[in-house]
């Protein structure tokens, strides 16, 4: 509003704003849009560290698209989602919110909260299936918003310490293992991993086990029920994990993900395995830091022919049905489904976007997108195992932190989480 | 202070009372060392602390403080926390007064009720009722409305207030009311001439308990702002969490300005609120 | 908080009629009744239907109660998470009500620097419970934090842990730091009681030959009654009801697996992070129950404590 102070409609617009502030059962927002023809979007993310980024994309939105003013407005990221819950079954919520993919997007889309946008915007058709999957509804099948990116998870290195101790990306299990004994060796912490949070555990389970389970194989057969995650592959794989103990700090239990990943900027770590979405953080936290990424090879008895990258889509934008302005509402999700935006994604936030056809100048990111081609496969308990009470990944992250503190073994942490989504997960075969 | 009129016990230097004392300056290090810690680290540089953990900032910069207050727009958030608090806490003290002196002051069923009801409010987990409590100011179109926090915060101060205030009145002697009536004065004037002077420790008692939850809170703000401009203290700092979460010298910063103003007071008011809960325990 | 002995019978009496009576009262009542009392109402009652989201919908009786008693996580959760309450609050007892008591009971009998300490105690108290939690958990860090870095320069290398990251150690550092942030509220009321209590009596009985224990037990003690018995249920009602701190320290999750969850913890994540769509039912549910639990055992408490002051006086 601030931005067109001069014109009567912010003057008016400021008095109510006033009087509002003094007689307290005056509504204050909302008032922008009532005067002539220019719409203000409201737009919600939970991306904080985003915020200039976006206010230079949708600069670039505004002057294409005159008499749209996009107000940009980001959330702390673990607050998000009550605010979200309350933002949108109120009066003031955005007109575009970024939403949360697949099952997490549920409760919004059956409490009627958004609008389905397959009639509205163009170009769904070209993004990828399997992206596209995380903005539809599970129950109708539509698609109710415009996915922003795909993230993918692989093993990110510090360059620099690869060539002062003479290493190479390994290619094989046995010089994966040998890379990591070496580190060991040299004193260097091989790997720096945030166990004390355990949203990261089931990343790095994917990480170093998803080729060993078999990936989009193994999914579609945990869907059809002809295996569960008490099958023999999956607990090899949760072995695997297990087993990577030795190459993490000693005392990792205690080390938060903050934690780790300043263990990584500083230096005194080797690796990091992580999702492509801190390529940005350790580019503006460390901007020297040289660093390149590869996909774990593939472990011994492997399911899955070539080593793979999990991968999942993550923040979709969409149409709150509240929204008084669905047109304009509309004009910019028909944009952010555009290379154009796109490209900005790539460019700007660093991000892969979820449109085809955009180019990545960036290196590291090239690297990442690359490896990811190579071999893909779903990030499973995100993916697939959050469309019902308990989440899969939050009963397998305390059972991996178990397996750390000893407490736990595989197989027993497949049979906890078998149990926690059978609550709510009967197969379609 | 009733302290220094009052002569300790035992005043021969005993051993007890040597152990004594040297319990009181070890707690106090133990309380004071995490904060130095934190202003400290404030004036360091993140690679030093990623190095050593602990350590003296050899050369201070100030470079997290210009970051906190600038790029965090801590002015605006600092403007809008001491106006909520403030007129929070006064309106809730206001009306606890009113209410506490009543309770004092009458004996009838309905009032011992009231009084339960509101003292029960004490145990009650309220921050459970934030989603009809959101309903219903979005009804009254007061979301991201500063006023929205200040009645909220004034009407969870009333258990309370009212809690302190009322034992406060209790013991004010009943014959100054009957002396004021029969000067002819009102149950009003009585109240505001006889009886407020009089509770004054009280007052500062429950203005300064009151006032540090309600400038700490980040809950309701996180619920009912949504307007950047109208943040408190709190949710820019929880917002500030998010950006700066591994720039440990930025968000240290940040966290020492926003603890300052509530330290100001309390030195102001400690004086005020030790003799104010002594006369409290006292009678 | 003071804790009131009046004696009703002598000081108290009727000045106001009813109907002034209400007036002084109506302000407060207006906004006790729209900003709490109804919203909590309304919650409780949220608790008896099924919900899609934010959309109600039909009345299911007692549904969610059973939920949350024979289903996955709750079954499970709900029992963890209500020991560490209960842990909290004999910890909160034995540790920062103790040492408050003997701050308060050693700060009596000294002279110089009494409000310095006073300041000093309770210092913590002011700061955020998210920024202490924050704060002690960089602290505490294995690999960045001080706490650690010191134990191991002085030798200690076996003490060295990561405090936070180890079932055992983990909840009994939220204990540590709850104690920190609030023992300053023990010194001050026990402070207070101990500066209500004439020293006539105390010096009397010092005259008799009666040892420094010996006065504290029998004198001293007895009379500072009234203000433990608050001060426990202010403590029962802060250990039932803790978030910040744990959240602050071990997250939504109570990390490491569901070593520092608590029930509030509990219902924020069944709230807001939960994958049902009847996330409202079920933490209503769950909050209900929490309430219920708080409120009776804090009249009991009162009650048992107003028949122990009886019995003494």
């Amino acid at each position: 509003m601030m931005r067109r102070a001069l014109s009567l409609a912010a003057g008016v617009a400021g008095v109510a704003l006033l009087l509002g502030g003094c007689a307290p059962s005056a509504p204050v927002n909302e008032t922008a849009a009532s005067s002539g023809d220019d719409v203000t979007l409201k737009v919600w993310s939970w991306r904080t560290e985003d915020i200039d980024a976006y206010n230079t994309i949708f600069d670039v939105f505004e002057k294409e698209h005159p008499g749209i003013t996009v107000d940009f407005e980001a959330f702390q990221n673990t607050e998000y989602n009550q605010i979200l819950t309350t933002g949108l079954a109120g009066s003031d919520g955005p007109d575009v919110p970024m939403v949360r993919a697949y099952g997490q997007l549920q409760p919004n889309i059956e409490a009627g909260q958004l609008d389905p946008i397959d009639d509205i915007v163009d170009g769904l058709d070209d993004i990828a299936p399997s992206v596209l999957a995380g903005a539809k509804g599970k129950a109708d099948g539509k698609t109710y918003a415009v996915p922003l990116a795909t993230q993918t998870l692989q093993m990110f290195y510090n360059k620099d310490i690869f060539k002062e101790n003479g290493l190479e990306v390994p290619t094989t299990w046995d010089e994966f293992i040998a890379l990591n004994d070496t580190l060991l060796e040299k004193g260097i912490t091989p790997m720096a991993l945030g166990v004390k949070d355990d949203w990261m555990m089931p990343i790095f389970a994917d990480i170093v086990g998803s080729a060993r389970y078999g990936g989009s194989a193994f999914e579609g057969e945990v869907l059809d029920g002809s295996k569960t995650f008490e099958d023999p592959d999956y607990v090899a794989s949760l072995q695997i994990v297990a087993d990577m103990k030795k190459y993490l700090t000693p005392d990792v239990v205690g080390v938060s993900y903050t934690d780790s990943q300043v263990q990584f900027t500083s230096g005194q770590a080797a690796q990091f395995p992580g999702g492509s979405f801190e390529i940005a953080t350790f580019a503006s936290q460390a901007p020297d830091l040289n660093i390149g990424s590869y996909q774990v090879p593939l472990p011994p008895d492997a399911v899955s022919p070539t080593p793979v990258s999990p991968a999942y889509a993550d923040g979709n934008f969409a149409i709150n049905s509240k929204s008084k302005n669905k047109e304009a509402a509309a004009e910019l999700l028909n944009w952010l489904a555009t290379p154009e935006f796109g490209q900005l994604v790539a460019d700007d936030l660093n991000q892969f976007s979820a449109i085809p056809g955009v180019t990545y100048s960036n290196e590291v990111m090239q690297e990442a997108w690359d490896n990811y081609q190579k071999g893909e496969a779903p990030y499973l308990l995100l993916v697939d195992f959050r469309y019902g009470d308990p989440l899969g990944t939050a009963v397998l992250g305390p059972q991996i932190q178990k397996i750390f503190m000893g407490e736990q073994d595989a197989a027993g942490a497949a049979t906890a989480l078998q149990d926690g989504i059978s609550q709510w997960f009967t197969p379609t075969p | 202070m009733t302290a220094t009129t009052s002569r300790p016990v035992g005043k021969r230097l005993t051993l007890g009372s040597f152990l004594g004392s040297g319990f009181l300056w070890l707690y106090a290090l133990i309380a004071i060392a995490p904060l130095v810690l934190m202003v400290l680290n404030s004036f360091r540089t993140m690679p030093e602390m990623a190095k050593s953990p602990l350590g003296l900032p050899l050369e201070p910069s100030l470079t997290s403080y210009q970051k906190a207050w600038i790029t965090a727009d801590f002015q605006t958030y600092f403007f809008n926390s001491i106006f909520v608090t403030v007129a929070s806490v006064l309106l809730s003290t206001a009306v606890s007064l009113l209410a506490a002196y009543a309770f004092a002051r009458t004996k009838s069923r309905i009032f011992t009720l009231l009084e339960g009801t509101f003292l029960s409010g004490l145990m009650l987990p309220v921050y459970l009722a934030i989603l009809p409590l959101f309903f219903l100011l979005d009804s009254l179109g007061m979301v991201s409305n500063l006023w929205s926090l200040i009645l909220v915060y004034a009407a969870l101060g009333i258990p309370f207030s009212t809690f302190v205030l009322t034992g406060f009145f209790r013991q004010l002697p009943i014959e100054l009311d009957e002396a004021a009536k029969l000067d002819g004065a009102g149950s009003f004037t009585t109240f505001l001439r006889v009886h407020l002077p009089l509770v004054r420790p009280a007052i500062a008692t429950v203005i300064v308990f009151r006032f540090v939850p309600v400038w700490n809170d980040f809950f309701y703000p996180l619920i009912l702002i949504r307007d950047q401009k109208a943040y408190t203290l709190p949710v820019g700092i929880t917002r500030f969490f998010g950006e700066y979460q591994t720039d440990w010298a930025t968000l240290f910063a940040g966290l020492t300005l926003a603890t300052i103003p509530l330290v100001v007071l309390f030195l102001l008011a400690t004086k005020q609120i030790v003799s104010g809960l002594t006369a409290g325990m006292s009678k | 908080m003071p804790v009131t002995k009046t004696r009703r019978s002598r000081h108290t009496g009727i000045t106001l009629s009813r109907r002034a009576g209400m007036v002084f009262v109506l302000p407060a009542l207006i906004l006790f009744v729209i900003f709490i009392l109804y919203p909590l109402v309304t919650a409780l009652s949220y608790s008896l239907f099924d919900w899609t989201g934010i959309v109600r919908g039909d009345f299911s009786v007692l549904d969610n109660y059973v939920t949350i008693f024979t289903q996955l996580p709750y079954k499970d959760a709900i029992p963890n998470a209500f020991v560490h309450n209960i842990l909290l609050f004999v910890g909160a007892m034995v540790f920062q009500n103790t040492i408050g008591l003997g701050l308060a009971v050693l700060l009596h009998r000294v002279r110089r620097f009494k409000r310095f300490f006073q300041t000093v105690y309770t210092l913590p108290y002011l700061v955020s419970p998210l920024v202490v939690g924050y704060l002690w958990s960089l602290m505490l860090s294995p690999l960045f934090g001080p706490v650690n870095a010191i134990l191991k320069g002085v030798g200690l290398d076996a003490l060295a842990q990561p405090w936070l990251g180890n079932p055992t150690t983990a909840i009994w550092v939220v204990v540590f730091v709850t104690a920190w942030q609030w023992v300053g509220f023990p010194v001050l009321l026990y402070g207070a009681a101990l500066g209500g209590i004439p020293d006539e009596i105390d010096e009397a009985a010092s005259l008799d030959g009666a040892s420094s224990w010996q006065r504290f037990r029998d004198i001293t003690g007895p009379l500072l009654l009234p203000a433990i018995g608050t001060v426990s249920v202010l403590t029962f009602i802060g250990a039932m009801e803790a978030f910040a701190i744990p959240y602050a320290l071990g997250g939504s999750a109570g990390n490491p697996a569901g070593a520092t969850d608590v029930l509030s913890l509990l219902f924020y994540r069944t709230a807001f992070e939960s994958g049902s769509s009847n996330a409202i039912g079920t933490s209503s549910a769950i909050a209900t129950l929490l309430f219920l639990f708080i409120f009776g055992v804090a009249l009991l408490m009162t009650w048992l404590m107003r028949r122990a002051e009886r019995r003494l006086y």
